[in-house]
This record gives C-alpha cells, sequence and structure tokens, in this order.
C-alpha cells in the first residue's frame, strides 16, 4: 500500500473501481468479440483481446500522467481545447469517416489513428463549463453575464455533434444543463434552455421526415423512437436479443464466456455489453457494476465536499456526472428503459481511443483529488490550531 | 459558504436523481427477470437462428484463347414479402393489377389475374415469403427489379431474390468430360472435380433467423462474412484444335459406327494438352461426351507398343534398323501358339525399318525373344526405364493403371515375351502411349500432359504451371534418331502411306489390336472386337505436336489402325498444320522469269496494281496519274491508264474487281447490289448519268 500511495494519489476508491472496471472489460470484451472476430481475422479472438488491452493499459498511463497535472491548469486549457474542438467537429461533419451514415470519426493524420471527435469535445466542453461556472459564480443570476457565455458554446458544440450523434449530444446537452444546474444557474433560465433543445429537436425530427437528405440519420433516430413508443417490440430485433440475454442470465449467470447471446446481439461489445453482463454474471454482476458507477459518482461528491474551490468541484461534478450518465443510458437501453442509442459504457465497451479519453476523464477527477488530499495535508498543523471552528465549519458544509 | 452551500444542496439533488434512474433501471431489470423472463427464456430455446452459407462464385474454366469453357450463371428465385409494414393497402391495391399484367406479360405463363389472385392471396394469407418465380435469369430479373410495388425493393416493397448459380458450358459437347462437372454426392470429375479448391472459392456466411412459417430471414450486415470467390482456371485447350478434332473423329465413328473413340493432341515441348475428344455411342446412337478414355481407359495397346519394344532392342544394341530378318509365310509357331502377320503370305525377309513400317508381328515377335527370352527381365527393366509401368500422374482423377508385368509374375508363360513385344499381355491408356511418343518426338525428353496454363484471380495471374519433365531421357539419343526414321517410315511407305502428304511429313504408327471380349475372350472368332489406333507427330522434321487417335470396336469390316484412325489423323493433322503458321517452312521466294507471261491484272487502284507488280519485278508504264486505273498487259510491261472519276457522275467500273468497284460507286454515293463473282462486267446505271445519291446500281461480275 506504500507504494500505491506513494505513486497513485488522489482517491484510492476511484482507483479501485478504474481498476475493476478495466478487468471485468478485458474478461467481457474477450468474450463478446466472437462473431466480429470471425468476420474480419478468421475467429482470432486473441487480436481483439491484446488491442483492447492494449487500450486499456494505455487508458491507465493517461490516468497516471493526467491526474499528476495541477487542475488548474485544466482551467485555462479548456478554452483553447474548446476553440479547437468546435472547428474539428465541423470538419468531422464534412469529411469524416462514414459509418452507418454517421459522421463521426476523423482520423488523426501522422499516426493514422482516428477518433470520435465527440469524445473530445465533450471533454473540452464540460471542463469549459466548469471554468466558466466558476468564474461568473458572483454574477450568476446575471443573464447576459454569466448565462449568455455559458449556453452559447454549449449550443454550439451539441448542435454540431447532433446531426451526427444525436445521443451523444443530447447526453453532453443534459449534462451541461445539470452542471449549470449544479453551478447555481437560476431553474427558469435553465427551464428555457431546456425547451429550447426540445423545441429544436422536434424541429429537426420534422424537418428530416420531410427532407431527408438532409439529415441521412434522422430515419435511424425517428425508427428507433417509433419501435420504442409504440411498443412494438417483437419488431425490435436488439431489444429482443437484449431481453434473452438478460432473462437467461438469472441471479448467479452463466458463468464467464458462456454467453449465447453474443451471437445474435448487434454490437455485443460495446451498445449491449451490460446485457452480456447479466448474461454471464447474473443480476449480483449487473448491480456490481451498476453500483461501481453509483460509487464514482459518490466519491465524487466527496471530493466535491472536501475542495475548497468552486472551479475543483464543478469540474469533478461535471466530469463524473457525464461518465455515470452515460452508464446509466447504456444500462437502460440494455434493459428497454430508453430507445436503442449508441452510448457505450464508459470503461468497459471495446471503444479504442474513446477509452482513452475516459481515462483522461477520470484523470481529471483524480487530480482534482489529489490535490485537494495535498491541500489537506499542508493545512493540517493549522487544522490542529483552530480545531474547533474547522470542525464547525465542516459540520455546516456536510448539513 | 453560501455559494458552496448552494452548490452542495444542488449536487445532492442531481444524486437524487441519478439514483432514481439506477432504481428505474434496476427496476427493469428485475422485472424482466421476474415478470418476463419465462417469455424470454422459452424465445431463447427456441430461438432458431442459425449460421448459413453465402456460397462463393465459381471460377471459370477458359480456353487457351480466353474463350470461356465453363461457368457459373446466375438464377434467381423471386420471392415477396407481402406483410411490409411500408407498403399501405392503398398502396398495394393500386399498384398490383400493374404488377400482375408486367409479370405475365414478361415469364408468358400465367395470366395477370391468376398473378393477381396468387399476389392478393400471399397478402390476405400474411405471407411473408410468397415465391413469386423460380428459375429467373438475369435479364428478367433486372426487369423485374423495375416492375410495380417490387422496385420500392426490398424493405420498401417486400422485393426478396435469391441467388443460384447454375454451371453451365457455353460450347456444350467440346471437351466436355475432360471440362468435368462437380455434384454433390458423385464423385468428381475432370477438370472441375481436379481443380475444385481453386475453382470453389470460400463461402460467407450470414445470420439467418426463421420467422413465422418456417422461413429465413438475414438478420444483419454486422454478422455477414463476405464470401471469396474462386480463381479462374485458363486450360490448354486449344478451341479451334478442339472443335476440328471434335469432330473429324464424330464423322469417322458415325462412319463405322463405333463403340467409341478418342483423340488427344498435345503440344511436344510443352506436354499441353491443346484437344482431347471422347466420345460414346448413345442409346440413340448418337455420340456423346460420356468417358475419358482418353485418361481412364487402360488397354492393350496391341501394335503402337512395337515402337517400344524396338526401343528396347536399339538401346541394348542388339539391332539396327537396317540389319534384316526373316518373317516367313506370314505364320510363326511361338512355343505353343502361332502368331500371324497381317499380309496374306507373309512379308519374306525385311529390314527392321520395314518391318516396323509394315508392322510385321512376327518380326518384332522374332527378335526380341531371339535377345531375351534367356533374361526376359532385362526387357521388362528396360520397358520400365521408359516409365512405361508407372502412371502420369495427371491432376484428372481416374487415371487408367498401365501395366507391364514383371518376369517374375505367376501369370508369366512361354509366349509373354513375343506377345509384348507387339502390345499384347501389356495396357496403357491412350494418353500414356501419347506420352511415350512425344517423348520421341521431343528427342527423349519426356514431359507430363498438361491441362492447365494458369490460375488467374479476377484478371492477376497467381500461378503459371510450367512443363513437367517426367524423365530427362528415355533413352539415347542414338535410339531416338533411329526409331524417328522408322516412324517416318510407317507414313512415306508403309501402313500409314494413305496418311502422307506433300506440305509436311507426319510420322507415327498403326496400331490394330483385337480386345478381349469381356464374355468369351479373343479367341471366339465371330465376337472379336477391334481397337484401331494412330498415334504420331508432325510436322516431322521439327514435331510440333503429337497425336493420337483411337476408335474402339469399329462395328463395320474395315478395322485397321490406317484406315479407321488414320484419317482422323490426317484431318485433324491438315487443320492444325494449316493454322499453325508459325510451323510452316518458308515458301522460297520465285522471281519472275522474263519467259513467263506476265499475269493479268485487272483493273483498279493505281497504288495496289504498282505495289504488286513491283514486288514481281514487272515494269509498269503510268500513262496518267489518278487514283484508278486501266490496265493493259504487254508482252514486256503493263500499262496503265487513268480512269477519270467526275465528280456528280456514275463512273466507269467495267473490269475492275468488286472492292475498287464497290469504293469507287459507294463513295460516289451509289448504293451496291451485286451478281456473281469475278470482275465487273456489266453496270447497270452506264457512266455519265448524274448520281442520283442513294440509287441502286447492280454490278454483274463474271
Amino acid at each position: 500500500m506504500d507504494i500505491f500511495s506513494k505513486y497513485l494519489k488522489g482517491d484510492r476508491a476511484i482507483w479501485l473501481i478504474t481498476l475493476f472496471l478495466g478487468v471485468a472489460s478485458l474478461l467481457l470484451v474477450y468474450s463478446s468479440i466472437v462473431t466480429l472476430a470471425y468476420k474480419h481475422s478468421d475467429g482470432n479472438t486473441l487480436r481483439y483481446l491484446v488491442r483492447h488491452g492494449f487500450f486499456l493499459l494505455s487508458g491507465f498511463g493517461i490516468i497516471y500522467i493526467t491526474h499528476n497535472i495541477k487542475y488548474n491548469y485544466f482551467s485555462r486549457i479548456s478554452q483553447v481545447l474548446l476553440f479547437a474542438s468546435i472547428p474539428l467537429l465541423a470538419l468531422t461533419l464534412i469529411v469524416g469517416t462514414n459509418i452507418n451514415d454517421a459522421s463521426r470519426w476523423l482520423t488523426i493524420p501522422v499516426i493514422n489513428q482516428s477518433f470520435q471527435t465527440s469524445d473530445f469535445a465533450k471533454l473540452a466542453l464540460v471542463m469549459y463549463v466548469a471554468r466558466m461556472l466558476s468564474v461568473k459564480q458572483d454574477e450568476i443570476k446575471d443573464f447576459k453575464k454569466a448565462f449568455l457565455p455559458i449556453f452559447i458554446p454549449v449550443v454550439i458544440v451539441c448542435g454540431l455533434i447532433f446531426p451526427a450523434n444525436f445521443s451523444t449530444a443530447a447526453v453532453l446537452f443534459a449534462a451541461c444543463l445539470v452542471l449549470m444546474f449544479i453551478g447555481r444557474i437560476p431553474i427558469s433560465q435553465l427551464i428555457s434552455l431546456a425547451s429550447i433543445g426540445i423545441v429544436f429537436i422536434v424541429i429537426s425530427i420534422g424537418v428530416a421526415k420531410f427532407a431527408p437528405a438532409l439529415f441521412p440519420r434522422a430515419e435511424t433516430w425517428v425508427n428507433r423512437i417509433e419501435n420504442f413508443s409504440k411498443g412494438d417490440q417483437e419488431g425490435n430485433y436488439q431489444v429482443e436479443q437484449a431481453k434473452i440475454a438478460i432473462a437467461t442470465g438469472g441471479i448467479q449467470g452463466k458463468g464467464p464466456g458462456n454467453s449465447t447471446q453474443r451471437n445474435f446481439l448487434p454490437h455485443p461489445y460495446s451498445d449491449f455489453i451490460y446485457a452480456i453482463v447479466i448474461e454471464e454474471y447474473g443480476l449480483i454482476g449487473g448491480f456490481l457494476v451498476m453500483f461501481l458507477y453509483l460509487m464514482l459518482f459518490f466519491r465524487a461528491i466527496r471530493i466535491v465536499l472536501k475542495s475548497p474551490k468552486t472551479f475543483g468541484s464543478l469540474l469533478v461534478v461535471g466530469i463524473s456526472f457525464i461518465l455515470v450518465f452515460q452508464a446509466l443510458i447504456n444500462m437502460a437501453v440494455a434493459v428497454n428503459l430508453l430507445p436503442v442509442t449508441g452510448q457505450p459504457l464508459p470503461f468497459m465497451s471495446m471503444g479504442g481511443t474513446s477509452i482513452w479519453f475516459t481515462s483522461v476523464a477520470i484523470g481529471v477527477i483524480l487530480s482534482v483529488s489529489r490535490e485537494v488530499d495535498q491541500n489537506q495535508a499542508h493545512e493540517i498543523p493549522e487544522k490542529e490550531n483552530n480545531e474547533l471552528n474547522n470542525q464547525e465549519e465542516n459540520e455546516l458544509a456536510v448539513a | 459558504m453560501d455559494q458552496q452551500k448552494a452548490i452542495l444542496r444542488r449536487l445532492y439533488i442531481v444524486f437524487f436523481l441519478i439514483c432514481l434512474f439506477a432504481f428505474g433501471v434496476a427496476f427493469k431489470l428485475v422485472s424482466i427477470q421476474l415478470i418476463e423472463g419465462d417469455k424470454w427464456i422459452s424465445r431463447a430455446s427456441n430461438q432458431t437462428t442459425v449460421y448459413k452459407s453465402i456460397p462463393a462464385v465459381r471460377g471459370n474454366i477458359y480456353a487457351s484463347g480466353g474463350s470461356l469453357l465453363a461457368t457459373s450463371v446466375p438464377i434467381y428465385e423471386v420471392r415477396w414479402d407481402s406483410q411490409i409494414k411500408a407498403l399501405s393497402d392503398d398502396e398495394f391495391n393500386i399498384q398490383v393489377d400493374s404488377l400482375s399484367i408486367e409479370l405475365a406479360q414478361l415469364f408468358q405463363d400465367k395470366t395477370p389475374l391468376a398473378y393477381k389472385r396468387e399476389l392478393v392471396e400471399a397478402r390476405n394469407s400474411g405471407s411473408r415469403y410468397h415465391l413469386v418465380k423460380r428459375n429467373v435469369n438475369y435479364n428478367q430479373l433486372k426487369k423485374i427489379k423495375e416492375f410495380h410495388i417490387f422496385r420500392r425493393g426490398k424493405y420498401k416493397g417486400g422485393f426478396i431474390y435469391h441467388q443460384q448459380n447454375k454451371r453451365e458450358k457455353p460450347f456444350r459437347a467440346l471437351a466436355a468430360r475432360t471440362i468435368g462437372y462437380e455434384r454433390d454426392g458423385v464423385k468428381p470429375v475432370g477438370l472441375e472435380g481436379a481443380y475444385s479448391a481453386t475453382l470453389s472459392g470460400i463461402n460467407g456466411r450470414r445470420l439467418m433467423q426463421k420467422i413465422a412459417g418456417g422461413v429465413w430471414m438475414p438478420i444483419n450486415d454486422e454478422n455477414e462474412i463476405e464470401p471469396k470467390d474462386g480463381a479462374d482456371i485458363i486450360t490448354t485447350i486449344d478451341l479451334n484444335i478442339q472443335d476440328v478434332a471434335h469432330h473429324a473423329l464424330k464423322r469417322q465413328l458415325e462412319k463405322q459406327s463405333a463403340d467409341h473413340g478418342c483423340v488427344v493432341l498435345m503440344e511436344v515441348n510443352t506436354g499441353n494438352v491443346k484437344a482431347i475428344v471422347n466420345l460414346t455411342k448413345g442409346a440413340d446412337g448418337e455420340y456423346y461426351e460420356l468417358y475419358n478414355y482418353a485418361i481412364g481407359e487402360s488397354t492393350e495397346p496391341g501394335s503402337t507398343f512395337k515402337l517400344p519394344a524396338y526401343m528396347v532392342a536399339l538401346e541394348d544394341g542388339y539391332i539396327d534398323i537396317d540389319d534384316t530378318i526373316s518373317t516367313g509365310n506370314g505364320k510363326y509357331k511361338f512355343y505353343d501358339t502361332y502368331m500371324y502377320d497381317s499380309r496374306e503370305g507373309g512379308y519374306g525377309t525385311l529390314t527392321v525399318k520395314d518391318a516396323f513400317a509394315f508392322s510385321s508381328n512376327i518380326a518384332v515377335a522374332k527378335i526380341i525373344s531371339k535377345y531375351y527370352s534367356k533374361n526376359p527381365q532385362a526387357f521388362i527393366d528396360r520397358l520400365y526405364k521408359m516409365n512405361l509401368n508407372k502412371p502420369l500422374d495427371i491432376e484428372i482423377f481416374g487415371e487408367g493403371k498401365p501395366q507391364i508385368k514383371s518376369a517374375d509374375n505367376n501369370s508369366w508363360s512361354g509366349i509373354s515375351l513375343p506377345w509384348m513385344s507387339h502390345g499384347y499381355e501389356v495396357q496403357q491408356t491412350p494418353l500414356q502411349i501419347l506420352a511415350f511418343y512425344n517423348a520421341v518426338a521431343n528427342d527423349g525428353v519426356l514431359v507430363k500432359p498438361k491441362f492447365v496454363e494458369e490460375i488467374r484471380e479476377y484478371d492477376k495471374v497467381i500461378e503459371v504451371f510450367d512443363p513437367i519433365v517426367i524423365n530427362p531421357a528415355i533413352c539415347s539419343k542414338a535410339t531416338i534418331k533411329k526409331v524417328k526414321a522408322m516412324l517416318e517410315g510407317v507414313v512415306e511407305y508403309g501402313t500409314a502411306a494413305n496418311l502422307r502428304n506433300a506440305n509436311y511429313k507426319i510420322a507415327g504408327k498403326t496400331g490394330t489390336a483385337q480386345i478381349a471380349n469381356a464374355k468369351y475372350g479373343y479367341k471366339y472368332e465371330s465376337k472379336v472386337s477391334h481397337q484401331a489406333s494412330f498415334c504420331g507427330y508432325f510436322p516431322a522434321d521439327n514435331p510440333k505436336y503429337s497425336c493420337i487417335v483411337v476408335v474402339n470396336a469399329p462395328s463395320r469390316n474395315v478395322y485397321y489402325g490406317n484406315l479407321v484412325a488414320g484419317p482422323i489423323f490426317k484431318e485433324i493433322a491438315d487443320k492444325t498444320y494449316a493454322t499453325s503458321v508459325e510451323i510452316h517452312d518458308e515458301l522460297a521466294y520465285i522471281k519472275h522469269s522474263s519467259k513467263t507471261r506476265i499475269p493479268v491484272s485487272k483493273n483498279g487502284h493505281l497504288k495496289d496494281i504498282t505495289k504488286v507488280f513491283e514486288e514481281m519485278d514487272i515494269t509498269t508504264k503510268i500513262n496518267d496519274g489518278s487514283e484508278m486505273v486501266i490496265s493493259s498487259t504487254g508482252d514486256k510491261q503493263v500499262q496503265l491508264y487513268g480512269r477519270k472519276i467526275s465528280k456528280g457522275l456514275v463512273p466507269n467500273v467495267m473490269g475492275m474487281d468488286l472492292k475498287d468497284a464497290v469504293y469507287v460507286l459507294e463513295n460516289a454515293g451509289l448504293n451496291v447490289k451485286v451478281l456473281g463473282k469475278g470482275t465487273v462486267k456489266s453496270q447497270s446505271i452506264p457512266n455519265g448519268r448524274k448520281i442520283e445519291k442513294g440509287a441502286e446500281i447492280i454490278l454483274e461480275l463474271a
């Protein structure tokens, strides 16, 4: 444990959660890539395992590096990142690699690695919103001074992600709303912002229905939503197969590597990985995974409690919220609580570069946590002097 | 601190909501297991989802010139999902009549009303896989795709089609047995069988789910593995030679009413099989490619086997081709059995060369008996050394095994040696005999008969088959030289003199063997059947092709190799030689001598005429340099007078040949009709008339 505390700083629980998710991810991905492996490499599943293992391992490297960076630095860099992400998103829409009519991927020229620009923009935007909220805390109720400078970038980024990837845009938009809510933006303003978002979605679906050429993806969304709302599950193959996976998993599951539904489910290694979790590890495994993500958010609140600065708090809350929210949406899709979307389970789904971005996110949380711990350590002598006062204050804060 | 507190308060609200969301997920999860559980578990147990293979397209088989010998033609089965959601009742009702009429017009097999009834019934009964039509070809499919309802496609119109592949041989009977086929449950035949792995490619697979009514539907794209199509095979078959050989053999078989026959033609130094024909008389008296006799039928070859017998004796130095041998009166007793020569009264005393040319059985039997009866194994060993006991190991299945028994074999008898020497008590397939003769033509180098030049994937060559040398020298060069002279003698003055011709030399050997009848053996005279053959090569001076012709059981009384098989050989050799310009002797240049008369030329194009005469060293005198001229042949030179062609007036084409006449007239805008052949003797519109564009002018040629 000495080595642990020497090199791996910050919240120990978050480290353990991440490690656990990573190991689980290896097991599940290895089990569920059979079909993909048969399609692309004559059934060589090991190749995918090695690749995925590489991304996870390097992901931990990224967490380590990121968590050693002073988090104030993210406040400054968030502006640069945000301004970089807008042209990148626009570029992706125009030239991006087309998968299922959705331009989501951009290839980095030199190293020839493609990545989803929305992953990048997501991080940048959350950091930026956290920064702006903390900067504007004193005039937070002012519509022009506080609300607009925060609100405009959110709309631009989400608007650019929206045509290719509806669900990511929606998750990001919701996360920003929640973050703004926590950052004390007045509820009335938030409600109007939310209604703008809803109206926008309704209009664009309407446009898509009458002019499908403008939004090639719109047909997919409309179908998915219609399928879901009609409750016409007989025709919805994916949902049916996911339910079979869940039902046959039972309480204890079929055991590691014993999934049969991996052959029937599309994307069993990403979009429907939670169904495979339940099939192989049962309700126990399913609840455990869900608990881990909730725990992540809970630990984030713990950091906020200890964090003296608003930016650090909002950064941790924003990032952890988006991770947990995304995870819950993935699970909700698997259990058919929500219509089918393409949200992966963070740090668990096979996702290549998206694992790296998740790693950066976790690294940022740990970075805040590390500094909070260190500050506390420095404050100890002071604390001893004013022990009573401080304790009172802490109790107040908790209440 | 107020801010911090407010933030925390709001944070707790969010955490509460997140937990609520999680609780919702958990609740749904448990409810799927507990409430709907049984339903889904039972669904899982009869989940009928299966990987079905998507067949790869089989590669083509080509002739050496690129013509298609075998290919897979797609045929389609058209079906219709009548329950497709995107097709509303209104749309269906409006369009079903048009669709029915279109279908009826295309297939002409049912009335539009009948089609309509079927479609409506399918929709009412909820069929998701209604069979519209089987065995639809590609062109029909293309049209169907444009029909009402169906043109909406799979998802909006319910239009479904499946491709199946049918193997077709565009040249039908040509080399059909050698091209072969592959069918389930039948031993694969020919090149289709031999190169099955190459041709068939790798099947893909697709996840299919059984839906209501026992119908399989593909599930999604992700689970598909694309099939890898098979590679193409370029055979050595030359379609022109194959065609000639096929018809030459067929004609002769019909004439002789023979049971069956085969022809193989091979390129001498590569072993490339340029033609291989196998014909069997069917029950209806017609001839079909039913069995690959050339490759599979191992029989006693008869006289063609004298060649190796003599080669053994020549190689051992016991005889030379000018040595003489007495054959007596054509009847000679070996041990306890008489042997006869075909000529009544016998050949008397002959040189070895002549004995071979006239195919004396007694001569070869006496020679071999004389030198090898004390140690017959020496004779056998020599034959073995020339690879006659080993199969050629060609890639096509079912090669007949050659048999040359060893002297210590149980069936070895006192007459074995003399009888083996003229082709009995041994067995060879036609292809094996041909390969042996080919080795002689190829100066002793025994090459393996080859059927495939290369394998191609799309247009990329992926494997080239080089000639395979089985034995670099079956005997000494001196022996080769001697037997070549003997083989030429056969055609020059021997049994195959009927094949001799002036243009090029053929060398070869006739063979007439009695075939052991399964029921009666050789002895029951009236039931004896024969196998007539001729094996040889041409041009003898510089052999390019070797060829064997075998005709079995000619039922007319003619059964000698030279009369039955010889003409087939000659016809094939003549046509092959005629089309192989590269092996022709160059014609000697003959200078026009002043003594011979100058050939008469037709009127016509100035440049053409002067060019021809220039080549012949005949002087031409051009009196007038217009494009068309009238030629006048003198004793020493040719006078050329210009023929004036005025624009707008019908030109004079009298005395021209057709080519020039048509050129001139059609250029002038007239429509030419022709009667007869030769030079123009009359034109229906006289020259000098004004031309009406497009008017018809009739030329009479004589």
